[in-house]
């Protein structure tokens, strides 16, 4: 899992790119506590090189989305795999986090 | 101490081998330049007293022959007066102590009133010592055939004899200078002589005794012993006949360089034993040598010997425990090392290293010890910690699994209405699935569940879950009113954002009718009496434990009888091949659709899990698989 950050002020541009499991998710976690603890931060999250989450990963996703809510900020997910997206819609995570 | 103690006696042992070593060739070598120089020592000595011997007798035959020639002009000057030749013998013999005779022997007929034969002569008389005087040619000693009359007067020269044993004198070995007397035509009309006993001369020679043993001989004009410790000798042998009786070449070879007049030294063999011998010539053509046994010469070399090995015995006992006690003090510290090392070895970090006062290998060697110690001890510590982390995380998981793996129900309804079958494939670390019913009268309630995140109690969510049941029997709450509750009990409080995806159901089985909810958990599989499977549809609900307070919606099914229904985790749909493809749902319905309808519930879950390890084909599994099969009649 490669994650990549471009902030511009508030703005936080995210490249994802590989997978999400069981054997990276704290790293991924750790790659995205600066978004964590930022303060209104615009986030925009490019999804095209990710492949696949597990639960875990959703986790993330959904502590994310609460500091983000808790920080007054925004969260958008974008270019979506659709076996991925299928995820998010079986567990409810697309009704509380943003997908374009 | 033993280590310390071998080190230094090899060590010790190998230096004094080599010095030993160095010793024993620098001994040899000195014990030639000993001999060598013992050699020359002996020459020069031999030489000196050689030379020494040889003037004496030289001094003490010129004397006579100067006594006899300072009495020539009286005889020529008295040749008239034939009986005055008495007197000069006389004086001669009286004068002159190395002469003890001397004649004037004339020619025959010289004086004819004298006769065919005079030869007046005078003698000391051995038993008085007094001077006689007589006549001594007569028909029974011819003279003129003599040797010492005959030769000089040949070779025209004084000449010395050969010594010959004087029957008529003194009975003693004796040697005869004479000169042959001329008249003014060179004719020889007289020989006059001097006797001279062998032993006055040779007695000089015979006090020659450079070594303890050593003799001196001297060889005449033919080789013949003129003087030699063997009396015997002297009459009757020369060298040659000496060396060719006992076959000494050297002797040979000696007494012929020896003859030549020449003088030298060399070492020779007679009759097996060594001597060195010194030589050389008397003006006369006699040659002069002195014999020394080489034992003799070089007996303080061997004399020497001993002592000095000795010495170097004794030198190399001392170097020995010298060496090593020098080693074995100064490798003291080794063995301590060896002591500490082994108790490190054995696990004790805190053994004393022993403390090297000097500056060398050895300090380094206690530095490198000090270091290699605190590395050691923080490696272990390191070790230790990480390893006690490991297990507690182990041992943690270990019991989150034994927990709820054994709260997991296992007594499996099975009768004319319902055959129920559940089974929960753990991956290696604990996934967070879970499985749970109740058949309760008429209603069967059951629940399956995917918990995210490791090492969090599932067996919680199970607990909860089954005192839902009894909410949903006793408290008459609808099934979603009882899956908002769980949510609400989960969501609150909630830091990590644990969640759980639930499939929760309450089926009556008289009616047939099924009240369920699907918060965010997969479909489930809906095989009807035909065989026909296909997902039933369920509205979308957000995983439990998400936010609190969230209305869950649920819906109601009616299910035939020959029905069977499959709830799984995401385990089964994700499972992966070696090329990241994922088992699917659509592989998933395929494999409902081909089951026979009566399987049993056991069997179908274990043929979906075959199905599911097939397509993984060895790929490790990575989330717990829980498949619950349901089948009505």
């Amino acid at each position: 899992m490669d994650v990549k950050i471009n902030q511009d002020g508030c703005k936080y541009e995210v490249v994802l790119d590989g997978r999400i499991d069981t054997t990276n998710a704290d790293k991924f976690q750790e790659d995205l506590t600066p978004l964590m603890n930022a303060e209104t931060p615009e986030i925009v999250m490019d999804c095209t090189g990710m492949q696949y989450t597990s639960s875990q990963g959703l986790r993330i996703f959904l502590s994310l989305q609460k500091s983000v809510i808790a920080h007054k900020g925004s969260l958008v997910l974008r270019n979506m795999d659709p076996k991925v997206r299928e995820v998010f819609d079986i567990t409810g995570f697309s009704s509380i986090i943003k997908i374009d | 101490m033993r280590l310390n103690r071998s080190l230094s006696v090899r060590l010790s042992f190998y230096i004094v081998l080599a010095t030993g070593v160095l010793f024993i060739l620098l001994l040899f070598q000195m014990g030639i330049a000993g001999r060598n120089f013992i050699r020359q020592e002996a020459t020069n000595t031999a030489n000196t007293t050689l030379d020494g011997a040889i003037s004496d007798m030289e001094a003490a035959m010129t004397d006579v022959e100067a006594a006899l020639n300072s009495q020539i002009w009286v005889v020529k000057e008295h040749l008239s007066d034939p009986d005055y030749m008495y007197t000069v013998t006389r004086n001669l013999v009286d004068y002159n102590p190395l002469i003890v005779g001397s004649a004037v022997a004339f020619e025959p007929y010289y004086y004819p009133s004298k006769g065919e034969y005079y030869s007046p002569y005078s003698s000391t008389d051995p038993q008085s010592g007094k001077t006689v005087s007589k006549q001594l040619g007569s028909n029974d000693y011819d003279y003129f055939t003599a040797e010492w009359y005959q030769v000089p007067k040949l070779l025209m020269a004084n000449r010395w004899s050969e010594p010959y044993f004087d029957e008529g004198g003194g009975n003693v070995m004796m040697i005869t200078y004479s000169v042959p007397l001329w008249n003014e035509d060179g004719v020889c009309f007289a020989v006059m002589t001097a006797d001279v006993s062998l032993s006055s001369i040779t007695d000089r020679l015979s006090e020659v005794h450079p070594y303890e043993n050593s003799y001196p001989f001297m060889l005449g004009n033919s080789g013949a012993y003129v003087a030699h410790p063997e009396e015997a000798k002297t009459q009757h042998e020369t060298i040659f006949t000496a060396a060719i009786a006992s076959g000494d070449k050297d002797v040979f070879e000696l007494g012929r360089k020896m003859l030549a007049g020449e003088s030298g030294n060399s070492e020779i063999e007679i009759e097996k034993e060594r001597y060195l011998v010194t030589y050389g010539p008397l003006y006369n053509g006699w040659s002069v040598a002195i014999v020394s046994p080489s034992n003799d010469v070089f007996a303080g070399l061997k004399k020497m010997n001993f002592p000095m090995l000795g010495g170097v015995l004794l030198g190399l006992l001392i170097l020995y425990f010298l060496v090593r006690f020098i080693i074995g003090r100064t490798t003291q510290p080794i063995a301590e090392f060896s002591y500490s090392a082994l108790s490190v070895a054995k696990g004790n970090f805190k053994a004393r290293i022993p403390e090297v006062q000097t500056h060398d290998e050895l300090k380094q060697l206690e530095t490198s010890l000090h270091y290699m110690l605190r590395s050691f001890d923080e490696y272990i510590r390191e070790l230790k910690s990480s390893t006690a982390a490991n297990e507690r995380f182990e041992s943690e998981l270990n019991i989150a699994s034994k927990i709820q793996y054994g709260m997991l129900p296992r007594d499996f309804p099975k009768d004319d209405r319902v055959d129920l079958y559940a089974m929960l494939q753990p991956a290696k670390e604990v996934g967070g699935d879970l499985y749970v019913f109740e058949l309760s009268g008429n209603h069967l309630y059951f629940s399956v569940g995917d918990v995210s995140g490791k090492g969090v109690p599932a067996s919680l969510y199970m607990a909860l879950t089954r005192a839902a049941f009894k909410l949903l029997s006793n408290m008459q709450l609808t099934v979603p009113q009882v899956v908002a509750k769980i949510n609400d009990a989960f969501a609150e409080g909630n830091r990590s954002n644990m969640f759980v995806t639930l499939f929760f159901a309450s089926l009556n089985l008289d009616t047939m009718e099924m009240e369920y909810c699907n918060a965010g958990h997969n479909p489930i599989v809906y095989i009807d009496e035909a065989g026909k499977s296909q997902f039933l549809p369920a509205k979308p609900n957000i995983a439990c434990g998400v936010f609190e307070g969230f209305e869950y919606q649920g819906e109601t099914a009616k299910l035939s009888k020959g029905s069977r229904l499959v709830l799984y985790t995401d385990g089964v749909t994700e499972a992966e091949a070696s090329d990241k493809s994922q088992y699917g749902e659509e592989r998933l319905l395929q494999f409902a659709s081909s089951r026979p309808v009566s399987e049993s519930s056991e069997k179908f879950v274990s043929g979906l899990l075959d199905s599911v390890r097939e397509f993984t084909a060895g790929n490790d599994q990575n989330d717990d698989i829980t498949i619950m099969s349901i089948k009505f009649q």
